[in-house]
């Protein structure tokens, strides 16, 4: 009976693993219509997340031939292993790899196996090696090349940049609306969403800003640079950075620091976690001692540092560290979020950058669920969550077919909470007018609240 | 607790049962028999109520445990409110007390009738009847869920507090599609078995009557005498479809997915088989000088202890007439009942083999103080919190047994009377032993009583904690 076998949406996929990014995958991914089976050694976890979303769940052990079996691999299309552990991830996906023709993604976050990881991918034939650490070190590092911006996100192969950043007391953009951006500033540069008292809207022409909103905006580095200077913001990446904490994101994000020359402080109170990271790092500056203690901070120079970034493995500890280096320094602050849950009171703090690991993560590998899902092949390039998953920026290639190409856009139907941050078109990122048309083989950057989307052709109402 | 969410779904359930009524509306123009303006009427107060309610469709769509327990205790007394007010309209069943217990036995699939007369009714009056015997047996809600949208994944706590057993798991991980695997498997053999019916000789109205009688495990008939005039080839059909339909259905999902090995594996299935055929031995050696010749013996043997075992309670021979040791295993059967996920009653046999592990686990743990042993099921580790939640209901469930028993006791009647009435209406059978036996019914009990077996079957139906809760006033508390 082939009514009882074939799935009418969505990807058949296999979860391994329930913990903190898991469970963010399987709420994003049922929510996106997919057909997805949880597994976790630990039944309650399985009782948990089976009773909150639409899956199902099934207690053992990932690697096991039987439990995959019994969770369907040999017709799943998706296999995402995101347990604590490396070899167990890997495991699970070359075993499922050699019952099914499913695709795999393994996490992967020792450093040991990080620098194989593209032998890794190549010879377990895996579609995707994720490094949590690792990807969250390369987004701390782009924030401190630019330390007035909370967050920075590139696209279409680095031609674009989507910035956010807060409007601080006393600034030009004060009662401005959108419009009068336009004309007086730039109308090189994009205001795609604003945050006010924890709401995300999509700005129209009228909006006017206010001191303390968040906003974000699209445009190449070159004009964020201007921009930054014509609003009084200072350009200068960061020299010296100060990290609290050595564990393996300390590792990752030192190392792309030293490279480009900027001088890093690591205070970590394991010495045989300082005597292997000086090892590795053997340029940064490890310091064996409490970081939580305020005069051995004081004593190391948190006053002059010109970024502090509280790299523990307690959230709370890091918040506390961030909002001490607030009062006490002027520097550039980055906090880490790894469990979420508090979205509402953290956003509320004055943190600094803010980053969550998790989401990073998830949409990572939600990007390149929903590219597998585009019957057309790859039609989204890339995908961010804004404002803590709150709106999505999403990059989609238009392909010869999509029935939006050559209308100018403001002759298009779009959906309300919707905007076109750019247009990538022959190597080069434009910021779209009224008059401008979408050609076939360029790129899309769209900023919405709504989720889900898939093609191009979604943002039609 | 999320109201609006709760009168949401009670707003979906007017609305199909209203949807669902106009079937009797269809076979009254068939007949010609007058009854169905009364169906019409209240099918479209139904349809419209619920199409106005449903406009309102809640924000917050969660639903926890508590709230899908309460919905599901709800939505059953609404259903039987509700789905009796034709019998009390139309004047063929007068009292509004005795229509509830009619309805609520229908929707319940226990089949216990207060009528003297079943034949005395109208066509379309007697299928309706029988119909709530299939919308009850794989349960209102389950059906609401195959083809209402709904958003989360949180109403798998409504799946769980209406369909029986210990753990209810899904076929795949999308409820939706669950609910719609388990509504096809229902209606493909409820069709399967009508066709054998008319193969036997059955009128197309008495062969889906009767076969949604047997695919709910419910037990109403349309003749007065049940099955005892209908001949061995009916009995034999009816006899094999109480049985199957008695088994859990995820075997059948297995078969359909060409696993047949899984599903002949499954240790409940085969232990329920073992006991309904070690039962059919006991019965038939012990009823088999009463009768002219063997076959004859065999085929009410199988026939009673399939209808017993599955909960149906049709009626192919007065058993209150055959020898204690075979009125005893009934009763047995009574007690265990069908399996975990089937549409029949009873305790399960699930719940049975995990209670017959547990003494034995007890008593190994007074030999070898300091053993350890987990209690599997189909060599998968049993959960500690399902052994706890298997032993609150055997608790609850002679709790209220008892009290049901000391209730209706006042009515006066002899105690295997008392005994059997509480047994067949909490395990959703239908026939009991003595008053209750299968040539009589339930109309002599006075209107306290039959609201005791009223609330016996419903609690029975949705094992016990559904009706249960909504009596608890701290789930009112804000």
């Amino acid at each position: 009976m082939p009514f009882f076998k074939t799935t009418p949406s969505g990807l058949r996929i296999i979860i391994v693993g329930a913990g903190k990014v898991g469970a963010t995958l399987v709420e994003q991914l049922s929510a996106e219509g997919h057909n997805i089976t949880v597994i976790d050694k630990d039944p309650n976890k399985i009782r948990e997340i089976t009773s909150a979303y639409d899956v199902m769940g099934l207690a053992g052990n990932g690697a096991s031939y039987l439990t995959l079996q019994e969770a369907g691999v040999s017709n799943s299309d998706l296999i995402i292993a995101v347990t604590d552990s490396d070899e167990l991830n890997l495991l699970c996906c070359t075993i499922a790899k050699q019952f099914s023709k499913c695709a795999a993604i393994s996490r992967v976050r020792t450093p040991d196996y990080s620098r194989e990881a593209s032998y890794l991918r190549e010879k377990l034939g895996l579609e995707m090696i994720i490094n949590p650490d690792l990807v969250a070190a390369r987004v701390m590092s782009r924030i401190l090349y630019m330390p007035r911006a909370l967050e920075i996100n590139s696209f279409a192969h680095g031609q674009a940049e989507i910035i956010k950043l807060k409007i601080p007391e006393g600034n030009i953009l004060n009662k401005m609306t959108i419009a009068q951006f336009g004309a007086n500033i730039t109308n090189n540069i994009l205001i795609c969403g604003v945050e006010r008292d924890g709401k995300v809207v999509i700005p129209s022409g009228n909006f006017e800003l206010a001191t303390g909103d968040i906003i974000s905006i699209v445009g190449t580095r070159k004009e964020h640079s201007s921009l930054f200077k014509k609003i009084g913001f200072d350009t200068h990446q960061v020299k010296t950075a100060m990290i609290v904490g050595g564990g393996r994101s300390t590792y990752y994000l030192a190392s792309i620091l030293l490279k480009s020359g900027i001088d890093v402080k690591i205070i970590e109170r394991d010495l045989t976690r300082c005597e292997n990271l000086s090892e590795f790092l053997p340029k940064a500056v490890v310091i064996n001692g409490d970081g939580t203690n305020t005069e051995l901070l004081l004593e190391e120079g948190i006053d002059t540092t010109e970024a502090f970034i509280p790299l523990t493995g307690i959230d709370e500890q890091n918040v506390m560290l961030s909002l001490h280096a607030k009062k006490t320094s002027s520097a550039k602050i980055i906090t880490k979020i790894n469990r979420t849950g508090f979205n509402d009171i953290v956003s509320s703090l004055d943190l600094g950058s803010v980053i969550y690991p998790r989401y990073i993560t998830t949409e990572t590998i939600i990007a390149y669920v929903r590219a597998r899902k585009a019957s057309s092949g790859s039609n989204i390039e890339t995908l961010y969550h804004l404002f803590d998953a709150r709106a999505e920026a999403i990059e989609f290639r238009v392909t010869e077919d999509s029935n939006i190409i050559n209308i100018p856009l403001k002759d298009l139907k779009l959906k309300d909470n919707l905007l076109i941050a750019f247009i990538g078109h022959n190597g080069e990122a434009i910021i779209p007018r009224g008059n401008s048309v979408i050609l076939p083989g360029d790129t899309v950057m769209i900023v919405t609240t709504h989720t889900g989307f898939n093609d191009i052709t979604d943002i039609l109402r | 607790m999320n109201y609006p969410m709760i009168r949401y779904i009670l707003f979906q359930v007017m609305r199909i049962e209203g949807i669902l009524m106009l079937l009797p509306c269809a076979v009254s123009v068939f007949y010609g028999d007058g009854e169905g303006l009364t169906y019409a009427i209240i099918a479209s107060i139904l349809i419209i109520a619920g199409f106005i309610g449903c406009k309102f469709v809640p924000k917050n769509q969660t639903i926890y445990v508590k709230e899908g327990f309460a919905a599901t205790g709800f939505t059953w007394i609404l259903m039987s409110i509700v789905g009796c007010l034709p019998f009390v309209f139309s004047g063929e069943i007068p009292s509004f007390t005795d229509a509830l217990f009619e309805t609520v036995s229908g929707f319940t699939t226990t089949g216990a009738s207060i009528l003297s007369n079943v034949e005395g009714l109208s066509h379309t009056a007697l299928f309706w009847r029988s119909f709530t015997h299939w919308i009850g047996g794989m349960g209102v809600l389950v059906f609401l869920l195959a083809i209402i949208p709904m958003s989360g994944g949180s109403n798998i706590n409504l799946m769980k507090a209406e369909s029986p057993g210990p753990s209810v798991g899904k076929l795949v991980p999308r409820i939706r599609r669950t609910a719609f695997i388990l509504y096809a498997i229902y209606l493909v053999m409820t069709i399967i078995e009508t066709i054998f019916l008319l193969c036997g000789g059955l009128n197309l109205f008495d062969s889906l009557c009767i076969a949604f009688g047997t695919a709910g495990t419910g037990g109403f008939a349309v003749r007065n005498d049940s099955f005892m005039s209908y001949g061995p080839a009916i009995r034999w059909i009816v006899s094999v479809f109480m049985l199957l339909f008695a088994v859990n259905f995820n075997a059948y999902y297995y078969v359909l997915l060409k696993e047949i090995k899984k599903a002949i594996t499954m240790e409940e299935v085969r232990t329920f088989f073992l006991i309904v055929l070690a039962a059919i031995a006991v019965v038939f050696v012990s009823i088999l000088d009463m009768y002219a010749n063997a076959f004859d013996a065999l085929t009410d043997a199988v026939f009673q202890i399939g209808t017993v075992v599955s909960t149906t309670g049709f009626g192919s021979a007065d058993f209150d007439l055959w020898p204690t040791a075979a009125k005893f295993t009934l009763c047995f059967m009574m007690f265990m009942g069908a399996c975990a996920g089937s549409t029949g009653g009873g305790i399960k046999v699930s719940r049975m083999v995990l209670l017959f592990k547990t003494i034995r686990q007890e008593l190994a743990s007074m030999i070898h103080p300091k053993m350890v042993r987990r209690i599997t099921l189909d060599k998968r580790v049993v959960d500690d919190e399902v052994i706890r939640s298997t032993n609150a209901f055997l608790a609850t469930y002679a709790g209220i047994f008892l009290i049901s028993m000391f209730l209706v006791s006042f009515n006066g009647y002899d105690l295997t009377t008392t005994f059997t009435s509480v047994l067949a209406t909490l395990n959703n059978i239908g026939p009991g032993l003595a008053l209750v036996g299968p040539t009589c019914n339930y109309g002599f009990f006075s209107v306290f009583s039959k609201y005791v077996l009223i609330f016996d079957m419903l609690a029975g139906r949705l094992e016990l904690f559904p009706i249960l809760i909504i009596f608890n006033p701290s789930i009112y508390k804000k």
